[in-house]
């Protein structure tokens, strides 16, 4: 079944409150998606763990096989 | 729970060689987009890797570097037994210059992520912009 794109933008948001996201479908197969994300808790923090901070607000999507790849942009 | 033997292997290759790919089917056939934009990037940076296909055992080693470095998907760049990260990561670290500068090579002359329209051979006509 295709990620539903407004509950994944709402995953990120919710784990990491005061966040925009903006979440597209890049191939247009309902499973390779592509987050932009403006968060504050990214401040200070590695290219990696900003990165990891939004896996793992969607690692639930990843497990039970809704999203094959999600490639992140992270936003200043 | 991670195979410890496995995880003992990973960790090996990661110390053994400077700068390592785990992707998705190999250098030569990539699998997957991300793992062959990746090799794309590496390759124009003109140095030598060593590349795994993770492929024929995909779930173990997802756990394997969820262990190592805290990281499941694939592809994974390690560089001087660090993970650098994946696909996003490398190419924007490419285009920022910052991966010659961590893989100790020169910048490539034209620094745009591969697939950029600036990878269009010299011959290519002037794009055409209609104005409307």
């Amino acid at each position: 079944m295709p990620a539903d794109l407004e509950e994944i933008r709402q995953m990120i948001e919710t784990a990491l409150p005061g966040a925009e996201a903006r979440v597209i479908d890049e191939t247009g197969t309902g499973d390779h998606l592509r987050a932009e994300v403006r968060a504050p808790q990214f401040e200070g923090l590695s290219r990696l763990d900003r990165h990891r901070l939004v896996k793992a607000a969607v690692r639930t999507r990843f497990e039970d096989g809704t999203i094959h790849a999600l490639s992140i942009k992270i936003l200043d | 729970m991670a195979d410890e033997e496995l995880t003992d292997k990973v960790r090996a290759l990661i110390a053994e060689n400077p700068v390592i790919l785990f992707m998705k089917g190999t250098p030569t056939e990539p699998r997957c987009g991300f793992s062959l934009r990746t090799v794309q990037v590496l390759d124009r940076m003109g140095i030598e890797y060593g590349a795994v296909d993770v492929l024929p055992a995909l779930q173990p080693l997802r756990e394997a570097t969820a262990e190592i470095a805290d990281w499941q998907t694939f592809p994974q760049l390690y560089v001087n037994g660090e993970l650098v990260g994946g696909c996003d990561i490398v190419e924007e670290m490419f285009a920022s210059g910052e991966l010659a500068g961590l893989l100790g090579v020169e910048q490539p002359e034209v620094p745009e992520t591969p697939g950029s329209i600036t990878d269009l051979p010299a011959q290519s006509p002037p794009l055409d912009i209609e104005r409307g």
